[in-house]
């Protein structure tokens, strides 16, 4: 490896050191023992060479072919960037994914501090409480996709019916153009919220008693508490629960592809649904593999930008 | 942590009534599903909708007679068992020499696999595996399932050898053990309870993945999620058996969830929160 890379993969791997674990950083140092077990990385790492990376690398490629299903493949180096740059609906999709990913991002992380805080307080059926907290994150997004379907139906869903009770004019949901990004929205705060809201638990239970027992004796209650010390103190937490949801709302696609397979229209056509269109229906895999390799890029732009808020609250 | 608005009662009861209201809500949609899976035709979509019905089998009875359900939950099984067994033996003896050496570079490397969208790879190893003729075959998807399982064992395994006394390696080391045994007979003994962990999460991370074998599946190694997907798109009439089918689905990963709830909630989050 040359230098630059060397330093470009360094910075890779310590920026996921220091936020998804402290790896290794505990550990006693006992360097002077001999036995060497490093050949015992080789088959992972080989497996991941060739079911990961060359792959990765084959869609790069790929990327800059005119290529469709069953005709002759051409080298078109950078047209199928070019012609993403100037396809409306590329933008369209690069719109529907960042409104789904803020939206998403936010509210879970809102929610999902509110629903810590108010666990954190109670003292019974601690372990059932997390049981049913961690039970939507376990569940296949396939199954959640299906509960929609029958729950969120315009004319004969449950839902509807409950809004009625309440009052309130039924919604047409996920078949509505305008609504749908924000049923999608709805729908995976309601699987997602309860795991970020046991990230946070965790972190809130670990937080230094003396921080608070100093600041009562200073006076600060309530809000003031909140906001000044209890938040910043999350800071990290809430960062590295921002990375692990982000990773996954930017790849979002089994929910969407069951429900509504990216309509009415295109209202709910993201990035990875037009991607997997254009490569599966359509068969324009060089256009589809260039669109993929920007997903890739967004995806790794986002966890390097939350790399430097980590710094940047770290306490 | 000691919270201070704790010490009123009313404000005790009304965080309560809170978490219990979040609680009923996480519970709501689940419960749901269960039930409608137990109704009829009629009651499935009557307006009102039947809170009180009485329950029949007639769902379960249509998903694993008159279809092909079983066959794909068996298919299910296997990929899912599969890919966790291979994910396994690749991570386990990786995140030992990960652990050990405390070098970072190949826990980096499976994290593209977690960080990429599957549709990224799914193309190329289209095209790759028809060159290949494999697809459609078991094999293949539990190689591709592999992809998944692979890097959830390793970093969950990871804080456990962290863990594991070095001394020990050594005295044993130091009586002549390889380094082959001493994993399988000293060390991996002893971090049983993460390769639990490990195992219950890759197994349940395999079988809810739909994008792999929505594409690489064939008639006869279908999975249950990819199949259930047959029963959206046949109209209103079938709710029963959809929702009879996302009952099956859901139910092997709930049940591992009841059974690990706490080592799973540490093991999820990877050690991430470290205060």
């Amino acid at each position: 490896m040359r230098q630059g890379t060397r330093v470009a993969w360094r910075s890779f791997s310590q920026l996921w050191q220091g936020y998804l674990m402290p790896l290794n950083a505990d550990a006693p140092q006992g360097g002077q023992s001999a036995m060497s077990v490093r050949w015992m990385v080789w088959p992972a790492v080989l497996f991941t060479v060739l079911l990961v990376v060359f792959p990765f690398a084959y869609t790069a490629v790929l990327s800059t072919q005119d290529f469709v299903f069953g005709q002759d493949r051409k080298f078109a180096g950078l047209d199928n960037y070019k012609r993403m740059f100037t396809d409306p609906e590329y933008a369209n999709a690069f719109r529907l994914t960042f409104l789904f990913f803020f939206l998403s991002l936010i509210l879970q992380l809102v929610l999902g501090t509110w629903l810590a805080f108010a666990v954190n307080r109670v003292t019974w059926f601690k372990g059932l409480i997390r049981t049913v907290l961690i039970s939507p994150f376990m569940l296949p997004p396939v199954v959640i996709g299906m509960m929609a379907i029958v729950i969120l139906d315009p004319s004969l869903g449950v839902a509807n019916y409950l809004l009625g009770q309440a009052g309130i004019a039924p919604r047409l949901f996920l078949a509505h153009p305008e609504w749908a990004i924000g049923t999608f929205v709805l729908i995976d705060a309601w699987q997602q919220t309860p795991f970020v809201a046991l990230i946070v638990l965790g972190g809130l239970q670990s937080l230094p008693g003396r921080v608070f027992e100093a600041a009562e004796v200073d006076g600060a209650y309530g809000w003031r508490r909140l906001f000044y010390i209890t938040l910043p103190l999350l800071g990290p937490t809430l960062v590295t629960a921002a990375v692990l949801r982000s990773v996954d709302l930017l790849r979002f696609f089994d929910i969407i592809y069951i429900t509504t397979r990216g309509g009415p229209g295109n209202a709910s056509t993201t990035l990875n649904i037009l991607a997997y269109n254009r490569g599966f229906e359509f068969l324009d895999i060089g256009y589809a593999s260039a669109i993929m390799i920007s997903i890739s890029v967004v995806v790794l732009g986002s966890v390097l930008t939350f790399a430097r808020l980590r710094r940047a609250v770290a306490w | 942590m000691q919270d201070v608005q704790l010490r009123s009662p009313v404000i005790r009861t009304l965080n309560g009534l809170q978490t219990f209201l979040l609680i009923v809500i996480i519970l709501a949609p689940i419960t749901w599903m269960v039930l409608s899976s137990f109704k009829s035709r009629v009651d499935v979509t009557r307006i009102p909708p039947a809170f009180l019905f009485t329950p029949t089998l007639d769902n379960y009875r249509e998903l694993f007679i008159r279809s092909d359900f079983l066959h794909n939950t068996l298919n299910s099984f296997i990929v899912a068992g599969g890919s966790t067994l291979l994910g396994l033996l690749l991570a386990i003896p990786a995140a030992f020499a990960i652990s050990w050496h405390r070098f970072t570079w190949p826990a980096t490397v499976t994290l593209f696999a977690r960080l990429a969208p599957g549709t990224l790879f799914l193309l190329p190893w289209f095209l790759m595996f028809s060159e290949m003729r494999l697809t459609g075959t078991h094999f293949v998807l539990i190689l591709t399932h592999a992809v998944i399982t692979m890097p959830v064992a390793l970093w969950t395994l990871l804080p456990y050898f962290d863990g594991f006394p070095r001394e020990l390696v050594e005295s044993a080391q130091m009586d002549g053990c390889r380094s082959g045994d001493l994993l399988v007979r000293i060390v991996l003994p002893v971090i049983m309870p993460g390769v639990v962990v490990a195992t219950i999460l890759s197994f349940v991370f395999s079988w809810n993945y739909f994008l792999f074998a929505l594409i690489l599946s064939g008639n006869n190694t279908k999975t249950a999620v990819v199949a259930s997907f047959n029963f959206i798109g046949e109209g209103v009439t079938n709710w029963g058996a959809l929702m009879a089918a996302a009952t099956v689905i859901a139910l092997p990963p709930l049940i591992l969830t009841f059974i690990i709830q706490r080592r799973l909630v540490a093991g999820l989050s990877m050690g991430a929160v470290k205060g």
